[in-house]
């Protein structure tokens, strides 16, 4: 479904402040499955979902996705093909717009947007029905505008958006980090909830280690821009919080050896 | 009587512009001041076409059409070429000076006796009420003033009316989102580049209308008639806001109409009581800056932080 070969791409270049977020990433995604992928801050997870979702065009590398090529596609016309919900639940909806029409936005996803009513009754209809099985209570609140509710209930509603045109490729951008644990429970259980029913492709980025060993049936961890693992089936299955936490120690480890083997060799030779 | 009845008229003309500019300002958020261009530009192509006898409703959807390139270059400018929203409406809006000098031929163009919508107007309150004054609840009211009246009243209400439909459509809810969440509508596959040149082409075909309007309503059209248009705009959505809250969609568009009117009035009200006329525009400025900080300092006197830009219009 996801085809992402050698991907590059440096932040300022040339400058004091130039990152190299991605190093040569591959990474093919079958249809289906639920890739979860973690990371130190700054390993390039974000930079990873931005690329594929086109935030930004990659330096090097192609993405391909459902078999068509996109690198050069700008953001909106690969939003055809992808899903997203955010890190921060202001970002996925429009605060001022009313829960009905963020939703009437969110429908004609990748469709041509003509001069047709944007809230049509069968849409209503629709809406009210899988709002109601959501539980928040907010299928009588249509009309409310967005901006009045907390952010959880933005963040479910905002996956609800992303999924209602079912998308070939559903990106989560660590989307329950802002969010108290309380309503993170229940945007993670949502989130099970819809990608089990719909057996949606998805790319998830998480910070909570808890998530990465429960949920999805892939893991990947990132680390300087590069796949350091890449865990699936069965390994997957066993990986619990501790292994995870045990394989960052060991990057952490290896970095700082590193770093005093360069500080002896600096001082024995320069 | 004769005072109200020009400073409605007036007001409900200049409802046009406060249309665009609640597109471009508070729709988009994109502080566009092109309309102090684009305004004298709508007058100047109804104007030079009027003298040369072409129909007036012809006259004035040209100078619609005129307006809309003027907005659109403006656009463009700022999506394709990267150029500051704000400063992308001050060269179109220094550029049309002198196409408009071009376009009128001289910084002047005299309407009174050519056939404009406002005779239309008077033409069709003769046939109905012949000539004369017309006496409304006790007020002498010349026939030709109450018929310019109703026209534009008319004319606004149906513009006012379309423009709230446009924005419940696909597209117009489409063109509000790119305004408030640009992130958000462009992962859900709209163009937003496309919305906000769109959206500016729009609001400045508005103003170009307003501008036509009122070069046929005032009997000229002239090179200065633009200067300070987009602050007596801004003012008039401000007012809108002040009288009915910007909750909801169909109240602003209400709003910026009577806010349009009420300014007039306050206007003719004030030149009245002897304001000086030349001050206006001063006048006009310093209340545009109150109605902007006065939200702040007054949450700020009830101890309580600010929240972010209270009107909702500010620089992108």
């Amino acid at each position: 479904m996801l085809e992402a070969r050698n991907l590059a791409k440096t932040f300022n270049p040339q400058t004091a402040n130039e990152v190299r977020a991605l190093n040569g990433v591959d990474l093919a995604v079958e249809e289906g499955s639920w890739v979860v992928v973690v990371g130190t801050n700054g390993s390039g997870k974000s930079s990873l979902l931005n690329a594929i979702a086109g935030a930004f065009f990659v330096d090097g590398g192609t993405i391909s996705l459902a078999g068509q090529d996109v690198t050069k596609s700008p953001e909106h016309e690969r939003a055809k093909f992808i899903g997203r919900v955010f890190q921060n639940p202001f970002t996925g909806t429009a605060a001022n717009m009313s829960i009905a029409e963020n939703f009437a936005l969110a429908a004609r996803r990748g469709m041509r947007r003509g001069l047709a009513w944007a809230l049509g009754s069968d849409l209503k209809q629709a809406l009210r029905e899988r709002v109601r099985r959501l539980n928040l209570g907010l299928e009588d609140r249509l009309g409310n505008t967005i901006g009045s509710l907390s952010g959880g209930q933005r963040q479910a509603l905002t996956l609800l958006m992303a999924t209602w045109v079912r998308p070939k490729l559903l990106l989560l951008d660590e989307h329950t980090a802002a969010l108290d644990p309380k309503s993170a429970d229940q945007v993670i259980r949502l989130t099970e909830d819809i990608l089990s029913r719909d057996k949606l492709t998805t790319l998830m980025v998480t910070h909570s280690m808890q998530q990465a060993a429960s949920l999805g049936d892939r893991l990947v961890m990132m680390h300087r821009g590069q796949i350091i693992h890449d865990l699936r089936g069965a390994e997957k299955r066993r990986a619990r919080v501790d292994d995870l936490l045990a394989r960052f120690e060991e990057v952490r480890r290896r970095e700082q050896l590193d770093e005093t083997a360069a500080e002896m060799l600096r001082r024995a030779y320069v | 009587m004769t005072l109200l009845i020009g400073a409605l008229s007036l007001g409900l003309i200049l409802s046009f512009l406060a249309l665009g500019v609640l597109i471009s300002f508070k729709i988009l958020r994109f502080p566009d001041i092109t309309a102090d261009g684009s305004l004298p530009l709508g007058a100047a192509i109804a104007a030079v076409l009027l003298v040369q006898g072409v129909e007036p409703t012809l006259a004035t959807a040209a100078a619609f059409c005129g307006g809309l390139i003027a907005g659109a270059i403006t656009g463009v400018l700022h999506t394709r070429f990267k150029i500051h929203g704000l400063l992308a409406g001050i060269l179109v809006m220094t550029a049309l000076y002198s196409v408009n000098l071009d376009i009128m031929g001289r910084s002047n163009v005299p309407l009174i006796s050519e056939v404009t919508l406002a005779s239309y107007a008077e033409r069709t309150g003769a046939a109905v009420l012949g000539h004369g004054n017309l006496n409304l609840w006790g007020w002498e009211v010349s026939i030709r003033d109450a018929f310019v009246f109703g026209g534009v009243l008319i004319a606004i209400s149906v513009a006012g009316v379309c423009l709230y439909l446009f924005f419940r459509t696909n597209l117009g809810t489409a063109m509000r989102a790119a305004g408030e969440n640009d992130q958000m509508i462009r992962a859900l596959g709209v163009n937003v580049e496309h919305m906000i040149t769109f959206g500016l082409a729009f609001s400045n075909g508005l103003i170009g209308l307003a501008g036509a309007l009122l070069a046929q309503y005032q009997g000229f059209a002239d090179i200065q008639m633009g200067i300070g248009m987009i602050v007596l705009g801004l003012a008039s959505v401000i007012i809108g806001d002040a009288l009915v809250g910007s909750g909801s969609l169909g109240l602003s568009v209400a709003g910026a109409v009577m806010g349009s009117v009420l300014f007039r009035l306050l206007v003719a009200i004030a030149l009245r009581w002897g304001l000086d006329p030349n001050d206006l525009k001063l006048v006009t400025a310093v209340f545009v800056f109150l109605a902007l900080v006065a939200p702040n300092f007054l949450s700020r006197l009830g101890k309580r932080p600010a929240l972010g830009e209270a009107s909702g219009i500010g620089a992108r």
